[in-house]
């Protein structure tokens, strides 16, 4: 415990000084050629005009003839940063400053982080939808529950272009892909699957809609929040269904047995558990896991430290166990899902990331890892293995075209080979600059 | 109606029943405004009601009952209207139904059926009483044909 707790703390010296050392960590290289300035009579006016005018005939024309179609922009109001709470939209930039290096190096797209001050939800939701011209998709990021669920519904319905809230879509898809290859593994059906979900926050009811939408019975999942376990007559039913209709939603739906108490009454004769709560160690008994099935499936994604350690998840039984720390096996990690996400919605022209889109993600990514060998140890790729993500992007935009919001037209080879090239060409020119000493390596140093 | 679900009029062995449904309404309403806080005495002071209502020739307590359960509460009575036509008012002052039984019409089926039992003790209008702030609420006596007649306006005496 003292250890992880010096190296997080060596961790965020090292990222302060890296970042007064390289004052932001993105910036704008032409994709142009400028010879002289003689160019700039098409890249810029005159020339430039008989562009618009085109665009003005045909806003469409926008996806063609200028980078929206490559643009996505990371929006944020800076109320529930990482495991910070509300530090405000300042303080949010740098995290966002990082994601955009994430789209770009594992998916290819151009994101620009946006970190809006918005005094309120409307407000938020107005300052999105006056950007749309802009961008070819939204990734919201960092926004606190239940504003989130609203944000995401509301622009959802608004804008014609994709938008996605990464805590709640991200670890939702991640979760899926990891769980689809866990039941594999331990022989079960999804339809008799018992699902335990701790925590209550956004990524868990995204997750626990996302379960419900790839065919798990509602009645079989358990939810928990900090007041104990949902059910229907539950004494703060009423105020949720004021507060976070969403969690409401779920209440009514979920726990067919009417299970009532605590983490321990939940996990009884159950076979999954996915923890998304607080911090660790010793968040709850590990001795709990104990009362789950045979061959049980433990998910612990409180970030840094997980609920309990993995190996004493494994001590009490449980058979797989991931988390969300690359240094342990089994990362659900929601950067293996973003990025081939958006590549895929983009290079569909999508008009918007359906839960269908994400169900199709996880088996991609599920699939990739099973034909690599599934075991214990190993349920879902790791971020090195970027050969899935031109994998995800296909089936992700194949799957945009068969349910009609796609606005490119092609195979589900031709958008592989399409996304392929793209991440492929994002990795290329990054280790090209490199090596020419344009973006300058001070790493070694620091 | 939906099946196995059905309406009739409360009794005493429903009190206790009766009295979670109306603090559960109490509770719901205390979100409204700070002024519906809830009395710590809720349970006491709403059992007595109760009481009193079964007891009275003028109320009457409707339940909504589902495999032997009281799912949903409607608390009614007449009352004379002592200034204005027509004279007789059949007043709504509780009305709950449980979170899982929402959204599926019983309510509208429960506002129907004490209303015709309204109308058989002479009401010849039926008015409900709810928080200003409850949206949910005058949504639903809209859609069934109410309107704001009369408001009550509080405010704290310093």
């Amino acid at each position: 415990m003292e250890d992880e707790k010096d190296q997080t703390q060596k961790l965020y010296e090292l990222a302060i000084n890296y970042s007064k050392i390289y004052k932001g960590k993105i910036s704008i290289i032409p994709k142009v050629p400028i010879r002289d300035f003689n160019d700039f009579a098409i890249i810029y006016t005159p020339g430039i005009a008989g562009v618009s005018l085109r665009i003005a005939k045909n806003p469409d024309e926008s996806f063609e003839l200028t980078g929206r179609w490559n643009t996505i922009a990371i929006v944020t109001d800076g109320t529930r940063v990482l495991g910070l709470g509300n530090i405000g939209p300042e303080a949010a930039l740098p995290v966002m400053e990082g994601k955009a290096i994430i789209f770009k190096y594992l998916g290819g797209v151009d994101a620009i982080p946006l970190t809006i001050k918005a005094s309120d939800p409307q407000n938020f939701e107005n300052v999105v939808k006056s950007l749309e011209p802009s961008f070819g998709g939204f990734n919201m990021e960092d926004i606190e529950s239940p504003k989130c669920f609203y944000l995401l519904e509301k622009l959802s319905n608004e804008l014609n272009v994709p938008i996605w809230h990464d805590d709640q879509q991200g670890t939702a898809g991640a979760t899926l892909a990891g769980l689809y290859n866990a039941l594999k593994i331990t022989d079960r059906k999804i339809k008799e699957t018992r699902v335990v979900l701790l925590g209550s926050g956004a990524s868990n009811i995204a997750t626990a809609k996302l379960l419900i939408s790839a065919g798990f019975d509602a009645g079989n999942l358990i939810m928990i929040d900090s007041k104990g376990i949902l059910h229907p007559e539950r004494e703060d039913m009423d105020k949720l269904m004021l507060s976070n209709p969403w969690k409401y939603e779920l209440a009514i739906k979920t726990n067919k047995d009417r299970i009532k108490g605590g983490i321990k009454e939940a996990l009884i004769g159950s076979d999954v558990l996915i923890a998304a709560s607080k911090p660790g160690p010793n968040t709850f008994n590990k001795e709990y896991i104990k009362e789950m099935n045979k061959d049980a499936i433990v998910f612990l994604l409180a970030n840094p430290i997980p609920e309990i350690w993995p190996w004493e998840a494994k001590e009490m039984g449980a058979k797989i166990v991931a988390t969300g720390r690359s240094d342990f096996p089994n990362q659900i990690n929601n950067s293996l899902i973003f990025p081939s996400v958006f590549r895929g919605a983009l290079d569909a022209k999508s008009k918007k990331i359906s839960n269908e889109m994400i169900i199709e993600a996880s088996k991609e990514l599920a699939k990739y890892a099973e034909e690599k060998g599934l075991n214990e140890n190993y349920i879902i790729p790791t971020m090195n293995e970027w050969e899935a993500y031109p994998r995800v992007a296909a089936a992700v935009a194949y799957k945009a075209l068969e349910l009609g919001f796609a606005r490119e037209k092609m195979s589900k080879q031709e958008y592989y080979e399409k996304a392929k090239k793209i991440i492929e060409e994002s990795r290329h020119s990054l280790k090209v600059l490199i090596e020419k000493g344009i973006i300058r390596n001070y790493i070694n140093y620091l | 109606m939906e099946k196995g679900i059905k309406f009739r009029e409360a009794n005493e062995e429903d009190i206790e029943a009766i009295v979670e449904l109306i603090i559960r309404l109490k509770r719901l309403n205390e979100e409204f405004d700070a002024l519906l806080k809830v009395r710590d005495d809720i349970k006491e002071q709403t059992t007595i009601y109760v009481k009193n209502s079964l007891s009275s020739n003028n109320s009457f307590i409707i339940v909504a009952e589902h495999n032997k359960k009281i799912i949903g509460v409607l608390k009614a009575e007449i009352r004379e209207r002592l200034f204005y036509y027509p004279t007789k008012e059949g007043y709504i002052s509780e009305f709950y139904i449980m979170p899982e039984y929402r959204r599926r019409g019983l309510g509208k089926e429960l506002l129907k059926f004490s209303i015709e039992k309204l109308k058989e003790k002479g009401a010849e209008i039926v008015t409900a009483e709810f928080p200003t702030q409850n949206k949910i609420a005058s949504d639903f006596y809209a859609k069934q044909g109410f309107r704001s007649v009369i408001n009550i306006h509080a405010r704290q005496i310093e």
